[in-house]
């Protein structure tokens, strides 16, 4: 349905390659860290100490349980920080101008930008994997479930980037949602640990918090074990997406921080 | 209002910022094939203005449109038609000139192909060609002003916007940015400058408007305007600048 609201492709496609280009030539700063991140940490918790823990999850090992963590968590932060920074530079230097000049409709503008999110959140979480079967020699019990909740990830967490870009006045404001509202959220929200694990209040809390589904459902595709219900969990990374989407747009329509 | 022979048409406009107030009902007409000037002290609304008819200004109320469409209503039509050579330098700082180019062509709708040619033709109608893989960091202010003119025509637009093109520049810039500025509206370009020099409003416009305080204080033909005077007489007249 979106794609018969985009009447120019071109325009689209053009601001999406701009925006996948520029993380891909500094894919240093970009694609290596998160991959290198992964790898140290699935040596260092997953076999040297996760080897000596008495873990509970039945059916998979503790390296097992932390690769669709890490996925997961390295993904949100790809997605958000590509598009936040993105954006935020646009504003700074306002060569944002060169996208609202244009006649793209504001949902193709939201589209072009997203691209670049979710393009990087897709080859950082789906490298993470490849560097795991390294490791474990799994394979990926749910593919297309994998594939649906990587893109509804990346997209909610791309908005959210966008979001973050549009509210904040100068760099130190740009980060502060990722810093104290994202890092917490996704800690919290199991990678390295099942909830049954956590103090009452904490599980409480994890309930509430909606990392904790997007990464059950994530591990459950790529382990075939769940805490929760796949698809609460499909249901819910849909609504987030489409409501950060819509949220999205929306701001770009009244020109929220764009538009004198 | 719908009046496709007007190139920009805007019709009781008010624009406010919190407590000041811009633009007031400012009204007035441009059009097609015109050369437009216009002209105004600092903070007399002129960029204002543009910004609107860009779509870079929400507005209070009021109407603008361009060759009959609405900016607000028909937006993707409106900015299609119009290409804004703005005051700043405000270039994507990551790409060569060139591939900003294409890359703005694209947002217009234009292919890669078509835009590389395209992109290849300004920037040697503006003696940039050479430049084309540096980033626009890299290139001295005249360089800089010639490729936000290339930027402003990427997409042949009908209506070129100039936001005081020719202010910081030396002599032969200047002379060369008015011999294409005049090139430009007789090869069927309407031309909307704005500027502080008066010898350039008065060489290269066919209509000039004036704006102070928000109000348009005088607006005409230029041989009607300037019938004894000089235009900084009427300029200084109209606006109370002594």
């Amino acid at each position: 349905m979106i794609l018969q609201l985009i009447t120019n492709p071109i325009g689209v496609s053009s601001l999406a390659k701009r925006e996948i280009l520029r993380f891909l030539k500094v894919y240093i700063q970009t694609l290596l860290p998160p991959w290198i991140n992964s790898a140290l940490f699935m040596y260092i918790f997953g076999i040297a100490i996760g080897g000596q823990l008495n873990f509970t999850v039945p059916g998979i090992t503790y390296l097992e349980f932390i690769v669709p963590g890490l996925v997961t968590m390295h993904m949100i932060s790809g997605a958000y920080e590509n598009t936040a920074s993105s954006l935020f530079i646009g504003r700074w230097h306002n060569n944002i101008q060169e996208v609202l000049l244009s006649p793209l409709s504001y949902l193709e503008m939201v589209l072009g930008l997203l691209a670049g999110g979710v393009a990087r959140g897709l080859l950082v979480g789906s490298g993470i994997l490849l560097i795991a079967f390294t490791f474990t020699g799994s394979g990926i019990r749910h593919p297309l479930l994998l594939l649906f909740f990587m893109l509804m990830i990346t997209v909610i967490f791309s908005c959210a980037g966008m979001l973050a870009a549009l509210w904040a006045d100068d760099f130190d404001r740009l980060n502060l949602w990722n810093i104290y509202v994202i890092l917490p959220m996704v800690l919290l929200g199991g990678v390295f640990h099942p909830l049954n694990l956590l103090p009452d209040i904490l599980q409480t809390f994890s309930r509430f918090n909606p990392i904790y589904y997007l990464m059950s459902a994530v591990r459950y595709s790529v382990t075939g074990t769940a805490e929760t219900n796949i698809w609460l969990c499909a249901a819910m990374a849909f609504l987030l997406a489409s409501l950060f989407g819509l949220v999205t747009v929306i701001l770009f329509k009244i020109g929220y921080k764009l538009r004198t | 209002m719908r009046d496709s022979g007007n190139a920009i048409a805007i019709h009781n406009l008010c624009k406010s910022y919190k407590t000041l107030e811009a633009l007031k009902n400012v009204t007035f007409t441009v059009k097609r094939g015109d050369f437009f000037g216009f002209l105004g002290p600092n903070g007399a609304g002129k960029t204002t203005t543009i910004n609107v008819i860009t779509g870079l200004s929400n507005y209070n109320s009021g109407e603008v449109r361009i060759f009959g469409h609405d900016v607000t209503r028909d937006y993707r039509q409106a900015r299609q038609l119009i290409g804004l050579c703005t005051q700043e330098f405000n270039f994507d700082p990551f790409l060569s000139i060139f591939q900003m180019l294409v890359y703005q062509a694209g947002y217009f709708g234009i292919p890669a192909n078509e835009a590389g040619q395209k992109a290849r033709e300004l920037l040697k109608r503006f003696s940039l060609l050479d430049k084309q893989h540096e980033k626009y960091r890299a290139l001295s202010g005249g360089m800089k002003k010639r490729l936000l003119l290339c930027r402003a025509l990427i997409h042949d637009p009908e209506i070129l916007i100039l936001d005081e093109p020719t202010s910081g520049c030396d002599l032969e810039l200047k002379f060369l940015i008015w011999d294409q500025l005049a090139l430009l509206n007789k090869e069927g370009k309407t031309i909307f400058l704005t500027t502080h020099y008066m010898e350039e409003a008065e060489k290269l416009s066919k209509t000039i408007g004036i704006i102070n305080h928000g109000h348009i204080v005088k607006m005409g033909a230029k041989e009607d305007i300037l019938r004894d005077k000089s235009l900084q007489d009427v300029f200084l007249e109209v606006t109370g600048i002594e």
